[in-house]
């Protein structure tokens, strides 16, 4: 299912996702909105680990637990994405 | 007399534990620790979830001032947790301040601002060297969760052990940092065990990505030591973390390459030890990574060859312990690990018996027959399991839904494949080979690079 409120740059972070770890699932099949990790898309902390890395490497953003907001970033893929957007280095 | 301190040596103003709230003295920690040991309720076993390494050690140490023992569940998935409360009734939950347990009793540990300096009371208390103060799970063949009990001796023992391998003297500066969970058997004997007893400071959190990890060490005060993973180490090589020099890295639940140790002594410029153990036993051996293959036992430690298998016997141990992978010991005692025994697997440092996720998935309802497989492959960060089943009437989601009730999230198959009956050879057996050919035939039809 495609979602037309879909923006490139989440589609590109689904396509990311999937990729890095393996979901064999349609990438447009993650829901903006849905939360992707526990009940979600099921991911776990080494998950959270592994997508730093992509992200890192991919758009030159470096995650950090630390930060206070990072509960709400790795809350969906729509707030992921807007972090990406708002710190990405490359 | 047969017993030991709770922890020492530290002056009361010492630092137990360091963090991102506040540094906690040691006068401080065993006044948290007695007053939450005074509102316990009066039952015998008790599940610590903190996520909080300082709250979890006072509620660790509460737990033990009142002669209760403390769970270390190996998975937090509430089907676990009610497994093991059902085979340990009465059971309650320590937990962060902000969760609620719904499988049974839980209690937020709420540690009291009081003021920073808190005098040690004169007497520390002592502890019985025979006293049971937690149990470690292993994964049975049978789907049953195995309890490991563990004494305050041998606790104490392997944190002494463990420390005077590495050269680690009482009150040295150092902090220890971990990236591992206190609830599991490493990251309670040298995240937790191994600084109490040597009187030095932890880090109370638990960075996960390389940039925290960066942080914290960094950070900390004094020499830092990192208790972490392969999994941990190989992310902080390919995000280039650095680390002030000098520091000491113990990694453990999965074997190191030799090269990752070499990348990692020469980036962060410090020593990288490793640790090998089990949760049967404890930590048991030690080697710096970069000098060689072999294990060096822990002072006390012996690992004995048998005919078809090896013990671990040590004083703290009442009785030997089979060692759960294939080695070979040499005649000086130390040892080479040739690999895990069948139907164990490591994922992500964490062990699980094949047999007992296979038992899990078959319990599910709608599921005819179905095998988990760690392929062979080497990719990404981790290789995750698969599992294939034959399950017509259910979809991938709902099993996938059923299966993250019962078992940890980390041995969640990637993916579950649907297929409409298993390469059963007559006796019933799945050969290694059809299983190969099946995972071969599928990642071909998926596109899959082979």
């Amino acid at each position: 299912m495609e979602h037309s409120g879909s923006s490139p740059i989440e589609r590109d972070l689904a396509e990311l996702i999937v990729r890095t770890l393996k979901l064999k699932i349609d990438p447009t099949s993650i829901q903006p909105e849905a939360p992707l990790f526990g009940e979600g898309l099921g991911l776990d902390s080494i998950d959270a680990l592994e997508l730093s890395l992509a992200i890192s490497q991919t758009y030159g953003y470096q995650l950090k637990s630390s930060d206070p907001e990072i509960k709400a970033i790795f809350s969906s893929l729509r707030a992921l994405a807007k972090a990406i957007e708002k710190n990405r280095t490359k | 007399m047969h017993e030991t301190v709770l922890f020492g040596p530290y002056d009361s103003d010492d630092v137990v534990a360091w963090g991102p709230e506040a540094s906690r003295t040691a006068g401080r920690f065993l006044a948290d620790a007695r007053s939450l040991a005074e509102s316990l309720p009066d039952r015998s076993t008790v599940l610590n979830l903190a996520a909080s390494r300082y709250e979890f050690l006072v509620g660790f140490a509460a737990a033990i001032l009142r002669g209760q023992v403390t769970l270390l569940p190996h998975s937090r998935a509430p089907h676990a947790l009610r497994r093991i409360a059902d085979d340990f009734p009465g059971s309650y939950a320590l937990t962060d301040r902000d969760e609620q347990r719904e499988e049974m009793l839980s209690i937020p540990i709420h540690i009291r601002p009081a003021p920073s300096s808190v005098p040690m009371p004169a007497v520390v208390p002592r502890i019985p060297l025979d006293q049971v103060v937690a149990v470690a799970f292993t994964s049975g063949t049978t789907g049953k969760p195995v309890p490991n009990r563990k004494t305050w001796g041998a606790l104490t023992a392997v944190a002494r052990a463990t420390g005077s391998r590495l050269g680690i003297k009482e009150r040295d500066r150092v902090t220890v940092v971990a990236t591992v969970p206190h609830q599991h058997m490493f990251g309670l004997e040298a995240s937790v065990m191994l600084p109490i007893m040597h009187g030095l400071a932890m880090h109370a959190g638990r960075p996960l990505f390389p940039a925290d990890i960066q942080n914290v060490l960094t950070e900390a005060p004094g020499r830092w030591m990192l208790v972490t993973t392969p999994l941990h180490l190989r992310a902080c090589i390919a995000e280039n973390v650095l680390a002030p020099p000098g520091g000491l890295v113990l990694s453990a639940t999965a074997p190191l390459t030799r090269d990752l140790a070499r990348r990692v002594e020469r980036q962060f410029q410090s020593a990288v030890h490793e640790i090998f153990g089990f949760a049967e036993a404890g930590s048991i051996a030690e080697r710096r990574t970069i000098a060689g293959d072999r294990w060096k036992p822990l002072d006390g430690v012996r690992v004995v060859q048998e005919e078809t298998s090896c013990t671990v016997r040590a004083p703290y141990l009442p009785d030997p312990v089979p060692v759960p992978d294939h080695l070979s010991v040499g005649s000086d005692g130390t040892f080479v690990v040739h690999g895990r025994k069948a139907d164990h697997v490591n994922v992500a440092g964490h062990r699980v018996s094949i047999g007992d996720l296979n038992a899990k998935l078959l319990e599910i309802e709608g599921v005819h027959d179905g095998v988990f497989v760690l392929p062979d492959e080497e990719t990404g960060l981790v290789t995750r399991l698969m599992a294939f089943v034959v399950a017509p009437g259910k979809s991938s989601e709902e099993i996938l839904r059923r299966l993250r009730a019962r078992v940890d999230p980390v041995f969640l198959p990637r993916p579950l494949v649907r297929v409409p009956r298993l390469p059963r050879n007559e006796t019933g057996k799945l050969p290694r080979e059809s299983v190969d050919e099946m995972i071969r035939r599928w990642k071909e039809q998926n596109g899959h690079d082979v």
